[in-house]
């Protein structure tokens, strides 16, 4: 076929370091989501939590075999290394090469399944079909039982995006960036449009393969891992707020698994792109990031964290913290009392461990001791918390206070700095008296072996 | 004070708790001891391991606090803590008393010394599971069996030959874990055992890697070389995700084998 021809010559490695080149910009890289046990006849299975497999030295993991399946390209994308503007060498894989080099890492358990996405190649449909015959070889010839999360093209045909649903773990629609404007300003070949009917409409096969499932156990599942997208922050103007919108009403609208945020790297020298004096904007990726699980999992909304005249994160506070500060009326929280939906807006409480307070609690008083035991970050939620009533220092519930003491590292409380303790000890508040011993210190104590 | 010594292995522990709840001992004055040191005035018996009774152990165990709860106990006894046995005694013995019929709520009471002791030993053991699940590497020898050296802190080979053999359940595999001298074997199709001896080290060393091992090694490293974007470096951030002590063992880690 024509489309093979450049790449004949080529040797794999060549191959694999283009195409994994070309895709290291796409975030999403998790295998989480499913949990399949092996079959017992083909290689393969998945656990919900995901598996990292390795670490790379930008500190992301490892867990797929991330690449594209060409890097050719008709679009002309400004933020993008693979437009067809660009003079960067061309390389595409055989559907076969792809699936031996999956199989092959598989089962020295270098990753835990294959990410493939691709350039746009002649067009959306007919490079859509190449994604297909990969995967459906690398299910039914290899018969793969492991990860695959693949890029639905928009644009393709419905009928293949709903085909190569049946065979996906996951799979994602990158929304580019954040607005509509945006967009068009930097990538003139795709339109809001044509992102949002695949999403769309993924979407709502999933809730109709859902509703198959709990009547017929054995059905095919469709894209069991969820729908997850992505999109670029720093290459357009649009501030933290509207972004956080964007997220939100993904997460309410689309019902997607996972929104993923990727810094803005410059590859190419382009007038409309900005130019990033400090490297990528890192830190705000970060607090996006930080923001997203707090509209998740903690029950936070977007416009609690932020609004328009606050439009972007605090550099120096985490968006809980910042929100805490914002709201000391509803501090402090008492450990013991209070419900777990409000433990999880306390600063330094996270889901784990407001779920251990709520469970260790139905035994007895928590103290600050127990606190730091069962793994809440006591540096920062003591200025939020108090244990039966008590805080743990005398601190003043005033925002000027907190902040400082959150931030600057030499005024913070340092814990157990004066042996845990709010009061001066005297030698008949000795808590020890009213502990029941523990069977090693009363024989310790019995035959005075310490 | 009575004070059981059991071998340092799930049968031998689970054997002594079994002894403890058969004697009704009180768990205030009761301990389970995994060394040899002595207490005066103590009472002590050696616990001899016994299947039966372990099984009778792990059943109870599974039905009480269910499956989750169990497998949490496995892997805290998988430490080398010396403290473990102690700790998990006592843990179960509160569960017995108190946590009722409802399950998943062994680990609950967390302000309590031993409970805390076992669950944060369970949590150790758990995350160097998972870390192990992930940078296993195995290589291909020349007569295609997949094999791994590992040493990990925790004594974990029974977990990840579990997992691996429901991944792998077509490959003839061999997990090695190098400082406690034990092997995980699993036949392809079969159920996989456990092997410990100094002979099979030894013939360990003589293995030769297949012809397309090498080529797969330099693909990988290379793709890891690769998959970085050099704008984001961040040495320290992979450092805590993947600390040093895993890369012996890993692939794209390893420097000597440069060949492509």
């Amino acid at each position: 076929m024509e489309y093979l021809a450049t790449g004949q010559e080529m040797s794999l490695m060549d191959k694999l370091g283009i195409l994994s080149d070309a895709a290291k910009y796409d975030v999403a890289c998790t295998s989480s989501g499913v949990d399949r046990r092996g079959n017992g006849q083909s290689i393969g299975n998945c656990l919900a939590g995901g598996i990292c497999h390795s670490f790379s030295s930008d500190g992301r993991c490892i867990s797929l075999l991330k690449i594209l399946f060409t890097n050719e390209c008709i679009y002309d994308c400004k933020y993008c290394l693979n437009r067809c503007s660009n003079d960067v060498p061309r390389a595409t894989f055989t559907p076969e090469e792809v699936c031996t080099l999956t199989m092959e890492f598989y089962r020295r358990n270098y990753i835990e399944g294959l990410f493939l996405s691709s350039g746009v190649i002649q067009s959306p449909t007919f490079t859509m079909e190449l994604l297909y015959r990969t995967i459906w070889l690398l299910r039914n010839k290899y018969r793969f039982n492991g990860y695959i999360h693949v890029k639905a093209i928009p644009g393709a045909d419905a009928e293949l995006v709903q085909r190569i649903g049946f065979l996906v773990d996951r799979m994602s629609v990158n929304l580019e960036l954040p607005t509509a404007e945006g967009l068009r300003n930097l990538a003139p070949n795709k339109h809001r449009k044509n992102i949002l009917t695949p999403m769309r409409q993924i979407q709502n096969h999933i809730k109709m393969n859902k509703e198959e499932l709990v009547l017929y156990r054995n059905a095919p599942r469709f894209v069991g891992g969820g729908q997850a997208t992505q999109m670029i922050v720093g290459a357009t103007p649009e501030n933290d707020y509207q972004i956080l919108n964007v997220a939100e009403s993904l997460y309410d609208k689309f019902e997607l698994k996972r929104v993923f945020y990727s810094a803005f790297v410059k590859v190419n020298e382009d007038k409309s792109l900005p130019t990033l004096p400090g490297g990528p904007p890192l830190l705000r990726e970060h607090r996006l990031y930080q923001a997203d699980w707090l509209l998740r999992f903690y029950g936070f909304k977007a416009a609690e964290l932020l609004d328009e005249k606050r439009p972007f994160f605090n550099v120096m506070l985490d968006p809980k913290e910042d929100w805490a500060v914002r709201h000391l009326e509803q501090f402090p929280i008492e450990i013991n009392r209070a419900p777990y939906e409000t433990l999880l807006r306390i600063p330094g409480v996270g889901v784990k461990s407001a779920k251990r307070i709520v469970a260790a609690r139905r035994s007895g008083n928590l103290t600050f001791a127990d606190l730091k035991k069962i793994g809440v970050v006591l540096k920062r939620a003591i200025y939020f918390i108090t244990c039966s009533g008590r805080m743990m220092y005398p601190t003043k519930l005033e925002e000027d206070y907190i902040v400082r003491n959150l931030t600057s590292v030499k005024d913070r409380i340092q814990f157990g700095s004066d042996g845990m303790s709010y009061k001066q000890m005297s030698l008949f508040d000795d808590n020890s008296f009213q502990r029941i011993l523990l069977p090693e210190e009363k024989l310790a104590v019995a035959v005075g072996q310490f | 004070m009575l004070v059981f010594q059991c071998e340092d292995s799930l049968e031998g522990i689970f054997t002594g708790i079994y002894n403890a709840y058969e004697q009704k001992s009180r768990p205030e004055d009761t301990m389970m001891s995994l060394n040899e040191e002595l207490f005066l005035f103590a009472e002590y018996q050696t616990v001899r391991p016994d299947a039966e009774k372990t099984l009778k152990v792990i059943r109870t165990l599974q039905n009480r606090f269910g499956e989750e709860d169990y497998h949490h106990i496995c892997l805290a006894l998988s430490t080398p803590e010396p403290m473990k046995a102690q700790a998990v005694y006592q843990t179960v013995s509160l569960g017995l008393r108190y946590s009722g019929a409802v399950k998943g709520h062994l680990f609950d009471n967390l302000a309590n010394d031993y409970v805390n002791k076992a669950f944060t030993l369970g949590r150790t053991a758990g995350n160097e599971n998972c870390h192990m699940r992930g940078f296993v590497r195995f290589q291909e020898l020349e007569s295609g069996i997949l094999y791994s050296k590992i040493s990990p802190k925790n004594n974990l080979l029974t977990f990840l030959m579990e997992h691996f053999a429901d991944r792998l359940p077509v490959e003839n595999f061999v997990l090695h874990d190098e400082g406690r001298g034990l092997f995980g074997v699993h036949p392809a199709g079969k159920q996989w055992y456990l092997l410990s001896g100094a002979e099979v080290c030894t013939e360990a060393d003589r293995f030769r890697l297949s012809e397309r091992e090498l080529h797969y090694q330099e693909l990988f490293r290379y793709f890891c070389h690769k998959i970085a974007i050099k704008d984001r470096e961040n040495l320290k951030l992979q450092r805590n995700m993947l600390p040093l002590r895993f890369r012996e063992y890993m692939v794209e880690f390893n420097k000597q084998l440069n060949i492509g």
